[in-house]
């Protein structure tokens, strides 16, 4: 039983023929469900373990990657599939989950190739693809060694599926995050990015020497300050992927 | 995600991906690892891994270094121990004992310390050997 999620951006007019393009495809493909409508009267967690306990296995999101990370930190603790719908062609996970956006999408959910995706989590909140602390002074201790920039600015990202200008290939299943730090430095009104440090991991903590923490951005939505635990989550979300995804 | 190649991993640092510590940055610890590791930047401790170590121009390093194959082109001051080769830029400057299998010293290269090789692993090793050299054969 599956159940459709819309973001509540989606309400606007403009996006009407899209949602009954999809809701038609839907039909015509046998893989119709419950609808519910995200909005900010309504609880997204109570709604979608409600709609969990009644019976639904699939969950789909339909809207952009602020939608799709928003429901996945939901159900990433239940025993459900999930889905994605994205309603242009800017999303990123879309792309590496090789769906392809609007009423399209709906033949990827048809055709139901399930894959078991790592996780990111930093202290209790689960992210797919990633997470990053912008501009401060940070520490990661791994196990017995820590790492510390010599510089005062750094950026440090933690990468689970990868699209930044490192990587060009990403693979979520290899059980293994990792921190990519890039320190910069101010040259008059620009900052030079210095050669980056990268370390695989399953578990470090990060520390930063920021009065109050530093914010920790994931996946597009400030959420944790430092200092914060984090770790991989191996296979621990069944997404229904693509034939066209980046990772085997 | 691992960005680089896809070997086997366990425990914290043991990841069989290659771990980059680039010229800005400090490690300080004991680092146990099972991928490739280049260091660029300043490493205070021990490492040990069984993939290669590349040491670039700029590092600085205080520590215990342990390998299967090792290029060295910066500043190490501690031990290295590879099971196979280890390669001495000439910007190299070693303070501390070298053991290896086979050792290529470039011109300009600095050692200061003990020099053992044998065909042995270094990890089996009991004693110093002197560095073997190959008889030739007579026919």
């Amino acid at each position: 039983m599956y159940l459709y999620i819309y973001d509540s951006f989606l309400s606007h007019q403009k996006f009407a023929s899209l949602l009954a393009a999809i809701e038609q495809r839907v039909i015509d493909l046998d893989i119709k469900g419950k609808i519910a409508r995200l909005s900010i009267l309504k609880n997204t967690h109570e709604l979608i373990r409600d709609a969990v306990r009644a019976g639904v296995t699939t969950v789909v999101a339909i809207g952009d990657d602020q939608t799709f990370a928003k429901i996945i930190n939901i159900i990433a603790p239940l025993e459900v599939t999930f889905g994605i719908i994205p309603v242009d062609t800017k999303s990123k996970v879309a792309r590496v989950l090789g769906v392809p956006p609007k009423e399209l999408a709906c033949d990827v959910l048809a055709a139901r190739i399930v894959k078991k995706l790592d996780l990111g989590k930093i202290n209790n909140y689960y992210f797919l693809s990633s997470a990053e602390i912008s501009n401060a002074k940070v520490s990661i201790t791994c196990g017995s060694y820590t790492l510390q920039p010599t510089t005062e600015l750094n950026t440090v990202r933690i990468c689970n599926v990868g699209w930044n200008k490192n990587s060009s290939a990403s693979d979520p299943t290899d059980g293994i995050l990792e921190a990519i730090i890039t320190p910069s430095i101010q040259q008059w009104l620009t900052k030079k990015e210095l050669a980056p440090t990268v370390l695989p991991f399953t578990k470090i903590r990060i520390n930063s020497e920021v009065e109050g923490g530093a914010p920790i951005l994931t996946d597009e939505q400030i959420i944790l300050k430092t200092p914060a635990d984090v770790e991989i989550a191996p296979h621990k979300l069944k997404v229904i992927v693509g034939t066209n995804r980046l990772f085997a | 995600m691992a960005m680089f190649a896809n070997q086997g991993r366990e425990g914290d640092a043991s990841l069989g991906a290659e771990t980059h510590i680039g010229p800005s940055v400090k490690m300080e610890g004991t680092f146990a690892g099972e991928g490739d590791v280049v260091i660029e930047g300043i490493l205070v401790g021990q490492l040990s891994t069984k993939g290669d170590l590349r040491v670039g121009p700029q590092a600085s390093i205080e520590a215990e270094l342990r390998s299967k194959n090792a290029t060295i082109a910066g500043k190490v001051k501690g031990n290295i121990a590879v099971t196979n080769s280890l390669k001495l830029a000439p910007t190299a400057n070693v303070m501390g004992d070298i053991k290896a299998l086979s050792l290529s010293v470039d011109d300009g290269a600095v050692i200061n310390g003990k020099l053992t090789m044998s065909r042995e692993k270094t990890s089996r090793e009991n004693g110093t050997h002197e560095p073997t050299v190959d008889k030739p054969k007579l026919s």
